[in-house]
């Protein structure tokens, strides 16, 4: 599934409104500001298109509310923003001391054949990945099984592609103007 | 997103497929044509319920999970759901073997199987052990094959098409029929479905196997486009002071194939035209002059967001107004 032109079209408007309503507070400020606030509404507007059915985009919400409460507000008014900024999300808590520890104690007691050994090497890379892919992925630390993971990592990427499509496209078009 | 949409029914599938056995092709039209209500609260009927169908009438005590349900079920995993069923449905199933057995001397391997369901089912055990398939299955050795491809094809044929409350699982052969690995086979054929959909959204994993390095792809893949975004928004703040950026360039690809696709200052609300840091010159030229006008009626439903409410005959009698007055 790739990005559509629609969903384009409506993260463009979205996005639009979200810097409209940064404009008034960051007249004549420094590069890095308005890269914030264009990467904020952006990923606001990202986020938005999804109407807080998937995880990582309430995650990103109330990331960016903490950033920008005012304004996120703003951005999201008629969405249900309030549960969206005020939910709170169960955090899986992993207690990694303990959770080693009595790995070690488990490893001490079994005897494995080779197979085994390689099979539970395998296991551990894939769940190191998973860990990375957690850490990447907004809200990854609330998704409480591999399967919900992998199917919000695949709606993000699709809501990433659009995005670096749009901004792509205006950057692009800001280009040729400004080489006229 | 991409599943087998089931056009064919179930029942069809299996009598169409190549190699299907007898066996199958009978249970398919018994249950094709099989009595609503004979089920109370297992399944719900629909036209090819084949294993529910059939094997609930073996009065089987085995959890039955057929690949996986789109969506979320609950697996079905009490054995006394389907003993409810044995009762009054022992002499349906004893004739039903006995007119396959009759039919079926070459797929013997098929035989095997539902004598092992009755063996299982007077024995009231809810495992098959791999020990007793292997034993009855030294003697009948054909079609291997053929058996693991017909409950391959009847998984993937059964997993889209099955809305019940609960999911009936074949469990293949040589594999243990545990409750709690039959679920661990479906959440791990369910994530393994989801790589599948990432690898066709990931450009360049076609050709990687396995999970870990998938994964390594997709985290790689993750990481650079948050880059691209982090990069993009960053030039994006150079390029313009005063974030006021060219919507109509991107409308104008969709709506208009103009030529003017590339012109930068196309159409813009007027307070932004009044304050931009864009050059006049470019503003003036009569060539930009009319094009926008045709762009902004054609979008002007998408700019309304953003033009404050103003209609479409108001828009352009104002970018007139503002035009003019940017010359002077």
């Amino acid at each position: 599934m790739q990005p559509t032109s629609s969903m384009n079209e409506q993260f463009l408007k979205k996005w639009q409104m979200g810097l409209q309503i940064f404009r008034p507070s960051i007249d004549n400020t420094s590069v890095s500001e308005r890269k914030r606030a264009i990467k904020l509404s952006a990923d606001v507007a990202m986020a938005s298109l999804r109407k807080g059915t998937t995880c990582w985009s309430r995650a990103l919400i109330q990331k960016a509310a903490t950033q920008d409460n005012f304004l996120v507000r703003q951005m999201l008014s008629g969405i249900k923003e309030e549960t969206l900024i005020n939910k709170k999300l169960p955090k899986i808590v992993c207690h990694r001391k303990i959770v080693r520890r009595s790995k070690k104690i488990l490893m001490r007691r079994k005897s494995k054949s080779a197979m085994e050994e390689v099979a539970a090497k395998a296991k551990k890379l894939v769940k190191r990945k998973t860990q990375g892919l957690r850490n990447i992925v907004p809200g990854g630390e609330f998704m409480s099984n591999n399967v919900l993971l992998i199917q919000e990592t695949l709606d993000y990427i699709v809501s990433l592609q659009t995005q670096v499509n749009v901004m792509r496209s205006i950057v692009d078009a800001a280009d040729a103007g400004v080489e006229r | 997103m991409m599943m087998m949409n089931g056009e064919a029914t179930e029942a069809e599938l299996f009598l169409n497929c190549a190699d299907m056995s007898v066996l199958e092709r009978q249970r398919a039209q018994l249950n094709y044509h099989h009595l609503p209500g004979f089920f109370s609260n297992s399944s719900t009927i629909n036209g090819g319920e084949i294993d529910d169908g059939f094997l609930a009438s073996a009065g089987l005590d085995l959890p039955e999970i057929y690949g996986e349900v789109h969506g979320d079920a609950r697996i079905s995993v009490s054995p006394g759901n389907i003993t409810n069923e044995s009762g009054n449905s022992k002499k349906r199933k004893f004739g039903c073997v006995d007119t396959e057995t009759k039919v079926f001397n070459e797929k013997k391997k098929m035989m095997m199987m539902d004598r092992e369901v009755e063996v299982e089912e007077e024995e009231e055990k809810s495992k098959i052990t791999e020990q007793s398939t292997k034993s009855i299955m030294k003697m009948k050795n054909k079609a291997k094959k053929e058996q693991n491809s017909c409950s391959n094809d009847s998984s993937k044929v059964t997993k889209d098409s099955q809305r019940t409350d609960y999911i009936h699982v074949r469990a293949r052969r040589g594999q243990a029929t545990d409750s709690h690995s039959i679920a661990e086979r479906a959440r791990r054929e369910k994530i393994s479905e989801r790589m599948k959909f990432l690898q066709d959204l990931v450009p360049g994993c076609e050709k990687i196997t396995g999970k870990a390095g998938m994964l390594d792809e997709i985290i790689n893949y993750v990481q650079s486009l948050q880059r691209q975004v982090e990069f993009l928004s960053m030039k994006l703040a150079t390029v313009s002071p005063r974030l006021d950026f060219n919507i109509d360039d991107i409308f104008a690809k969709e709506v208009v194939s103009a030529p003017m696709m590339n012109l930068p200052n196309s159409v813009m609300p007027p307070h932004m035209m009044v304050n931009s840091g864009y050059p006049h010159d470019m503003v003036n030229s009569g060539y930009v002059h009319f094009n926008p006008m045709q762009q902004v009626v054609t979008s002007s439903d998408p700019l309304a967001c953003f033009n404050n409410g103003q209609s479409a005959t108001m828009w352009d009698s104002d970018v007139q107004n503002l035009y003019s007055s940017l010359g002077v």
